[in-house]
């Protein structure tokens, strides 16, 4: 519950507040550390821009998990448009075949990692609101600007993809153990 | 709103299920074995996901990055699970480690009754920092350092236990009780949720949102016990 009042001082110091979920909503997003930080950053840019929209009374994270979601699938789209390898989803699908990834796919931030990446960003965006920030479906579906009966089925599609992705992980490493 | 059965299964996940309908599910699920063993996966899945994901909110955020955000101005870097907010780091002209062992002593924040003249306000507005007052009920408290919010008004963090909480003066003299904390005790909690209000997140929050300027010195503070803090009260 963030009354942020007017002034852009004022927003700075709540959106110092709020960073560190920021940057955790920005990580789960945008497929890794480092480019989460730079969608993070992107997302400040954006919410100092345009704090005169944010409302007061609301909550100031929501807004800015709102910005990071727009800002990462436009990301995602210029990307595949200009036939650039920034896409996240095309990286990581790339990654994979080396020893330090295959080192990697074991700890639970890479697993975790690779099993939103392969959710659709629409269903991943939810799932990181309310799996990840404890968000509730109300504050989700306001945030993300979506029905609730839609952030419904997007978790539960989402929980049956990332099962079927984390199904596979352990057999390999029943595999590997062997 | 007809549900299916993962809608369902996901929804009682996450506590969103009440009533009858969280009845109903559990006892579908009490009869379902291969529902039940899903609900597991999926619990087990969310589990992982969250906790791989926890450390990264509780990373610092450190100085140069708030340089890179254009966030630096004024403000020290903010680590999730830091207990010294920056505006108490910067703080006291008191000296940070007399107010830490401070805290560490003091125990239980007491609540405003929202009467004009109750005896906390009457305390707050007597007491210079680092200075104990007893209140009629038995209380101790200790008011750690005086700042002014944006709005104008003077607010003061004060301790009575090993919590902490920030009041400000509104204008009829009566401290409103803006925030409070638990003082010095390790806040273990990776959410940060600063807007659930927990601990020093609340202080945090309460923080951001009146925007306090720095401590004032202990003669200013003086200076304003003196004129029972007239000619700075709000607006």
């Amino acid at each position: 519950m963030y009354l942020v009042g007017q002034g852009a001082e004022c927003m700075r110091t709540a959106i110092v507040a709020v960073l560190p979920r920021l940057r955790r909503f920005c990580a789960a997003m945008a497929g890794s550390a480092a480019d989460g930080d730079d969608l993070m950053q992107a997302t400040v840019e954006r919410a100092l821009l345009r704090s005169g929209q944010f409302e007061p009374g609301t909550r100031l994270d929501s807004w800015m998990f709102r910005i990071a979601q727009n800002l990462h699938i436009d990301g995602a789209r210029a990307a595949k448009r200009r036939g650039t390898a920034v896409d996240v989803e095309v990286l990581h699908s790339l990654a994979g075949s080396d020893g330090r990834e295959l080192v990697e796919s074991r700890s639970d931030l890479a697993a975790a990692q690779r099993a939103l990446q392969a959710l659709p960003e629409d269903q991943r965006a939810v799932f990181a609101m309310v799996v990840i920030e404890g968000r509730s479906y109300r504050d989700a579906a306001e945030a993300l600007d979506l029905p609730i009966g839609t952030v419904m089925s997007r978790l539960a599609r989402a929980r049956g993809k990332i099962a079927e992705t984390l199904a596979g992980r352990q057999d390999a490493q029943k595999e590997a153990g062997r | 709103m007809t549900l299916s059965r993962e809608e369902r299964l996901a929804a009682w996940l996450d506590g969103e299920l009440t009533g009858d309908d969280l009845t109903a599910f559990q006892a579908e699920l009490a009869a379902d074995p291969e529902l039940a063993a899903l609900a597991e996966e999926w619990k087990a899945n969310d589990s992982l996901i969250a906790g791989a994901f926890a450390p990264v909110a509780e990373a610092p955020i450190d100085q140069a990055m708030l340089e890179r955000l254009g966030l630096a101005e004024r403000l020290a870097p903010l680590p999730a699970n830091d207990n010294s907010p920056w505006w108490k780091r910067h703080a006291l002209p008191l000296g940070g480690a007399i107010a830490a062992s401070l805290v560490a002593i003091l125990v239980v924040a007491p609540r405003s009754s929202g009467d004009a003249r109750d005896p906390l306000s009457r305390a707050l507005d007597e007491t210079p920092s680092l200075a104990q007052a007893d209140l009629p009920d038995g209380r101790k408290i200790t008011p750690m350092l005086t700042a002014q919010a944006a709005d104008g008004r003077w607010c003061r963090e004060f301790g009575d236990g090993s919590s902490i909480a920030l009041a400000c003066r509104a204008d009829k003299g009566s401290w409103i009780i803006e925030a409070k904390g638990k003082g010095a005790a390790p806040v273990d909690n990776a959410e940060f949720a600063v807007a659930s209000g927990a601990d020093d997140s609340a202080l945090n929050a309460a923080q951001a949102h009146l925007k306090l300027a720095d401590p004032v010195s202990a003669e200013a503070e003086q200076a304003l016990i003196a004129k029972k803090w007239g000619g700075h009260s709000s607006k």
